[in-house]
């Protein structure tokens, strides 16, 4: 199962638990874990942003694909929006993800994604700005919103 | 209900690099290039995690196989969780 490569080990690679009821309860190394509610969740993480999110070297690293990799079959209409396969005016993917420096070119500067046509480009832009939170890209294209 | 419908999952490869500092993590979230330093239970929820997408219940479950959670733990804690890890692009759910 390749999914376990990137596991820690905490977790058993392939052995979604059972019945966690004959699970014994005395078992060594167990600790408790509090999920906590309301304030405390927001205080679990810190993230540093500043120095890093503007820095000329995060912009040329983050990608934004288009489209998002698990609606990779869809197409992007001029709007921005994922539109099935061969509905009129739409783009298909780009197949590639494109670097924060190039999206940063184009929605500043006015220059076309590499590899794209005035209306593709258009189409994947509006995607780009349609981008939301748990879409691959978002943070990326966050990043590049953030003040100098 | 549309907010229990959703399924959450992780970035797969090396998208998050992680070291384990003095009892924090710092994580490395190569894709936005941004530095987190997390403390439980942000660490256990992302082991928690995979590439597949799961419903709350199966995280829960999943935590519930390896850690002791207090009574009265249930899915609005850890969803809250998920759904600051998502904002900062840590974490993916289903739309």
């Amino acid at each position: 199962m390749d999914d376990s490569a990137d596991q820690d080990g905490a977790f058993p690679d392939e052995s979604p638990p059972g019945d966690p009821l004959t699970e014994p309860q005395d078992a060594p190394r167990r600790r408790m874990l509090l999920l906590g509610l309301g304030a405390a969740a927001g205080s679990a993480i810190v993230s540093i942003r500043p120095a890093l999110a503007q820095s000329a070297a995060s912009v040329l690293h983050c990608q934004i694909p288009i489209p998002d990799p698990a609606r990779a079959d869809r197409h992007v209409a001029p709007d921005g929006s994922l539109v099935a396969p061969g509905t009129d005016g739409a783009f298909p993917g780009a197949g590639r993800a494109f670097t924060g420096e190039e999206v940063k070119a184009a929605l500043r500067q006015g220059r076309m994604l590499p590899g794209t046509g005035y209306e593709q480009n258009r189409a994947y832009l509006n995607y780009i700005r349609r981008l939301q939170s748990g879409t691959s890209g978002f943070t990326c294209y966050a990043s590049l919103q953030m003040p100098r | 209900m549309v907010q229990s419908a959703r399924c959450w999952y992780r970035d797969g490869g090396d998208a998050l690099i992680r070291r384990e500092i003095d009892g924090l993590t710092l994580l490395y979230h190569r894709p936005s290039g941004i530095t987190h330093i997390a403390d439980s239970p942000v660490p256990e929820i992302l082991d928690a995690l995979t590439r597949d997408p799961q419903p709350l219940e199966a995280i829960i479950t999943r935590l519930a196989h390896v850690f002791d959670l207090p009574d009265g733990s249930d899915t609005r804690g850890l969803e809250q969780h998920l759904e600051g890890l998502v904002a900062l692009g840590l974490v993916r759910v289903t739309v």
